[in-house]
């Protein structure tokens, strides 16, 4: 009994000075390219970044082809996981993925809980309201109804202006932009906040008669968001990005889906 | 009408829908085949004489039912590998939560199929020299089969549409390639189109079920 204690003990320990000595070392880069393959976590339904192609069934985007030049230039093969936005942290730290790359607002919060690449874009969280109301500016959306995407950092655009939160009438919360678009179409709200890529996205596809006010809340930027510590990985991929501003490709690649070079690198 | 009017993107939808339903039948499949005995397991010891064998049954019930469905696959994808330091496949966490999940509601209904039937007729049999486990195979167990018929068929199809929510870990399953069209044509059109698949499934398991249910009906004269 007492030996078979020792042994429990004794393993334990081993186990944790193993734990402990991964910690140390950053592998992350070297795990990669060991295991020819870069998987990219993201919500499949974040247009013009990363979504399935309506005709096709490709997962395309903005994002897509970014990461695709990046893993070519590292030698890996690039895996596209869909996921839940909303479990995107557990995913990567549960390591059933290796990043998250699908437009993905830098934040405070997230900078704490993740390795984030350079800022590559950047994007401004706007107001889309109906261009019938004659909105202007944001003091005419007072004691109006604003929809949101449930855990965007729409919200947090939002918390960080508390003057202007303070003065709407409702906050409704959609699971999706695009539901919140539809019903802003349909009256049942007065204004959306999004971001503008996607708010663009959609008053295309759709020819909704949406207008988008000059007033935007904070800028921000998007970030390629790894786990906290693979900074090794988080290195070289920025290394990469640099390179690719050098030679012209990310103005390219900019140029494929936005007609224009909006990168930020 | 985004679909309704372009035949080539429409042919495209279903191609991704079919791939789609690959998942949810999948998971579907998996979940009776597994879920259908092992409730009745479960049901036997939930109606155990012993404390020990009952306690813990009752206790496990009283948890997958008693908790939301969502948290129990989370638990089995997210959790379970910080336990045992492996993760499962997608697939294998959500037929792992979905079969515990359902044994549970299944035992249940089992149990309540046996405690139908009157205890006069075990006492009967006894009388004529049945054992237990004699009497239950032959006496009890193909009135419960008749009695649950129904209230089986109830989950089965919750369970097609339960299917849905395998899209928290990242599975693409039916209605998560409907959303992601969704997404891409700025449009709801497909959630309905998958829609309209859901309700040709169920109405295939409901055709089985009532078929099922007229067979059983040897006595209703």
């Amino acid at each position: 009994m007492k030996r078979c204690l020792t042994l429990v003990l004794a393993l334990a320990m081993l186990l944790s000075l193993s734990i402990s000595a991964a910690a140390e070392e950053d592998k992350s880069l070297q795990d990669i390219l060991d295991k020819g393959k870069l998987i990219l976590g993201l919500d499949a339904s974040f247009p013009p970044m990363g979504f399935v192609d309506a005709d096709t069934g490709e997962i395309v985007g903005f994002d897509i082809d970014l990461a695709k030049e990046v893993c070519a230039r590292l030698g890996v093969e690039l895996v596209c996981q869909p996921i839940d936005w909303a479990a995107k942290e557990m995913e990567l730290n549960a390591h059933h993925i290796d990043c998250i790359w699908n437009g993905m607002t830098i934040t405070p919060e997230r900078l704490e809980n993740m390795s984030i690449s350079l800022p590559y874009l950047k994007n401004d969280q706007v107001l889309v309201t109906r261009t019938a109301d004659g909105y202007k500016t944001l003091s005419d959306l007072a004691g109006k109804k604003l929809g949101i995407q449930a855990g965007s950092s729409a919200n947090d655009a939002l918390d960080g202006t508390a003057e202007f939160k303070a003065t709407l009438g409702e906050i409704i919360p959609f699971e999706e932009n695009l539901t919140a678009l539809m019903d802003l179409n349909q009256g049942g709200l007065d204004t959306v906040l999004v971001d503008v890529i996607v708010a663009n996205y959609y008053m295309t596809v759709n020819s909704y008669p949406f207008t988008i006010l000059k007033e935007s809340l904070a800028p921000e930027e998007y970030g390629i968001g790894f786990r906290k510590g693979d900074a090794a990985l988080c290195k070289k991929v920025n290394e990469i990005l640099l390179a690719m501003r050098e030679d012209g490709t990310l103005a390219k690649i900019s140029n494929d889906w936005f007609g224009t070079d909006i990168t930020i690198i | 009408m985004k679909y309704i009017d372009n035949p080539q993107r429409l042919a495209g939808l279903l191609g991704q829908l079919w791939q789609g339903l690959g998942i949810t039948m999948s998971l579907f499949a998996y979940t009776l085949l597994f879920s259908l005995p092992l409730g009745l397991l479960l049901a036997l010891a939930r109606m155990s004489w012993h404390k020990p064998v009952r306690w813990p049954v009752q206790f496990f019930i009283l948890v997958m039912r008693g908790t939301p469905l969502i948290l129990q696959v989370f638990t089995v994808y997210f959790v379970l590998p910080m336990v045992f330091g492996a993760a499962f496949e997608r697939l294998t966490a959500v037929v792992i939560a979905f079969v515990m999940n359902y044994s549970a509601y299944f035992a249940e209904i089992y149990r309540g199929g046996v405690e139908a039937v009157p205890v006069g007729q075990r006492e009967a049999a006894h009388v004529l020299g049945f054992t237990r486990s004699q009497a239950f195979m032959h006496i009890i167990l193909p009135q419960v089969v008749k009695r649950i018929v129904l209230p089986v068929s109830n989950e089965v199809i919750t369970l097609v549409k339960d299917t849905a929510l395998v899209t928290a870990v990242g599975l693409v399953e039916l209605y998560r390639v409907a959303r992601n069209a969704a997404n891409a044509v700025g449009s709801i059109e497909p959630l309905f189109i998958a829609g309209a698949v859901y309700l040709i499934i169920n109405a295939v398991v409901s055709f089985l079920f009532n078929r099922a249910n007229e067979h059983f009906g040897y006595y209703q004269g």
